[in-house]
């Protein structure tokens, strides 16, 4: 369908436009700062190109020791997270697929954990008592189901052609058999979908930091961000910083900080898009 | 005789057949026993703590050990004007987000499906949907430089020749940072939800309707909107449903002690009492559970709703 571009097409084009660089200008300010001397953004605060770069509140940021701790964190609490989300979810999914006795209250009694909780103090008190406060373990066990993702999931499954199953279970294949060498290659977009979710949902993680954890060196990415933002002024500087002459610019070092955190989700997630658009599509189109 | 004796054998005969499906159903229990272990000790164990809400709780000893008082914790609780404008604030915010952020990504899906040139609508989704995927830690440390005295809306404001403003401890202009702040987060992945809606319609209807003369605004108002309207109606409804989750995760990030009467929250409101004072844990309770009730009577009222509106319920 060629038509003809109608003004229409150029308000529109325009407001899209308009939107996306409304998106991107706060990202853009985000780098600026981080890279640009505090004299040099307060005189020229709009420049594209600033004449001067410097990777001061960089270095600053490095000299935390927490960074690194806190990445090696996030990396163990998104792998270990994951994989205790997916076989927990893919299981209970898989399960709830089948006909057996008690399936209906069990649904229910899942469902019900959706309208209902126990809020947030008697949750402390249920971490605390199971001595998790302060371990890594806290950040990862509590997040267990989400139950939207396995309710998708069960629809999933309940697409795929049942015969294959039912041939396996004739040559004596067992339930987990089946699960794993039949129905999960045949749903493999859906698990990369749902283990990428999941795998943002912990790697975005910082309340469970801030609520169990006490260590700085068990502290979240997140956390340690957090604290770089919520502490102003007083920065930690190290003597070596200060005889290279290094004066802190606090906002360029808070910058920095959320551009160390956020590049990796924005650079693999262009790539990864089409997957999470991909969980839209199953969860939500079918109507 | 001969009828009862029938009677007691079909009664034997599912008596019977119980134990046996479940027994031939035992990896099935197997699989899903796992999932059921998590709900237990993750949801089920705190529902059970809820009964603190009528307690005083004792150090050192659990809740279960600890004496019941009554519901002398909610009578604190109704008199106390902090909980109270924080109950305010929940509602104030929740409705500001339905009324300004729900209808804009509506607005933008249909705008996007408009756009003709592929590429260009790729990369624009994509930057769209980028903020979907930052935690409000991130954004929230954006935000606050974007609107700090000296950050990138003030340098605006000062070349348009306009006076600096301290906008994050204005009371009068910190809701509307937290619903834009939200907006720039979550419009780009709504309107995708609804976009993807709109992919599904069709192409044969607008191809006709183009043949018959239909313009772009008819085309609009009487094939794209009939196609995602019911998605749009239940995610109102299941979002009016959900009126009391406002953001915990953004305000608790953003917001300062000069915006507090404000933007406190029913959720900031039981974590500063609870972590930041030196807490009653059995009041913190009796907010949250004064919460979980009213939120739970909303949801099914809203999935109720949803059901009788268009068949689908929160769980379909």
């Amino acid at each position: 369908m060629a038509r003809k571009q109608t003004w229409f097409d150029y308000v529109n084009i325009a407001f899209i436009t308009i939107f996306a660089l409304l998106i991107v200008y706060p990202f853009y300010n985000v780098v600026l700062v981080s890279f640009t001397p505090q004299a040099v953004y307060v005189r020229t605060p709009f420049l594209l190109f600033p004449k001067e770069l410097i990777l001061d509140s960089y270095k600053v940021v490095f000299e935390n020791k927490s960074v690194y701790t806190g990445f090696v964190v996030t990396l163990i609490v998104t792998g270990a997270g994951v994989a205790y989300n997916m076989i927990l979810t893919l299981l209970l999914a898989y399960g709830f697929n089948k006909e057996f006795p008690g399936k209906r209250l069990f649904l229910y009694l899942i469902v019900f954990t959706m309208y209902f909780s126990g809020g947030l103090i008697p949750f402390y008190l249920l971490i605390r008592d199971l001595h998790l406060i302060d371990k890594i373990s806290s950040m990862i066990l509590p997040t267990g189901v989400s139950i939207m993702y396995m309710t998708v999931m069960r629809k999933y499954f309940q697409a795929l052609p049942i015969e294959l199953e039912e041939s396996a279970k004739i040559d004596g294949a067992s339930e987990l058999r089946v699960l794993f060498s039949i129905i999960l290659p045949l749903a493999m977009p859906m698990v990369v979908t749902f283990a990428l979710y999941y795998g943002v949902e912990r790697w975005n993680e910082w309340w469970y930091g801030m609520l169990f954890i006490q260590s700085a060196e068990k502290l979240p990415l997140q956390m340690v961000l957090r604290s770089i933002i919520q502490t102003t002024g007083n920065l930690l500087m190290s003597s070596k910083l200060q005889e290279a002459g290094i004066v802190p610019y606090t906002d360029g070092v808070k910058m920095a900080a959320i551009v160390i955190v956020m590049t990796p989700i924005m650079s693999v997630y262009p790539f990864l898009q089409k997957y999470f658009v991909q969980g839209l599509a199953i969860g939500a189109v079918k109507g | 005789m001969t009828v009862s004796e029938a009677e007691a054998g079909a009664k034997r005969g599912r008596l019977q057949s119980l134990p046996r499906r479940v027994w031939e159903a035992r990896y099935i229990y197997l699989v899903i026993l796992p999932g059921l272990v998590f709900f237990a000790i993750f949801k089920y164990i705190p529902i059970y703590g809820i009964q603190l809400a009528f307690k005083k709780l004792k150090i050192g000893s659990g809740i279960a050990a600890s004496p019941w008082i009554g519901t002398e914790n909610f009578e604190y609780l109704f008199i106390n004007m902090e909980f109270w404008m924080s109950v305010r604030n929940t509602l104030i915010i929740g409705f500001m987000q339905i009324i300004l952020f729900f209808p804009f990504p509506v607005a933008l899906a249909i705008l996007l499906n408009e756009i003709r040139a592929k590429r260009f609508k790729r990369v624009v989704q994509t930057l769209y949907t980028l903020p979907h995927f930052l935690s409000w830690v991130v954004v929230s440390g954006i935000a606050i430089n974007f609107f700090s005295m000296q950050g990138a809306f003030n340098n605006l404001l000062a070349v348009a020749g306009l006076q600096r403003h301290q906008f994050l401890t204005d009371q009068g202009v910190f809701r509307y940072l937290l619903v834009f702040s939200q907006m720039w987060k979550e419009s780009g992945w709504n309107a995708i939800l609804y976009l993807a809606a709109i992919t599904a319609i069709d192409p044969a209807l607008h191809e006709a309707a183009t043949i018959d003369g239909a313009n772009r605004w008819q085309r609009i108002k009487s094939i794209t909107w009939p196609g995602i309207s019911m998605i749009v109606v239940v995610t109102l409804i299941l979002r009016v449903g959900s009126l009391l989750e406002v953001g915990f995760d953004q305000i608790l990030n953003m917001y300062n002690p000069a915006v507090y009467d404000v933007a406190d929250i029913i959720d900031t409101y039981i974590y500063r009492i609870t972590f930041q004072r030196p807490a009653n844990f059995g009041v913190s309770t009796a907010v949250g559970l004064f919460k979980g009730l009213t939120n739970c009577i909303l949801l099914l009222s809203a999935n109720w709703v949803s059901v009788r509106v268009s068949g689908a319920g929160i769980m379909d």
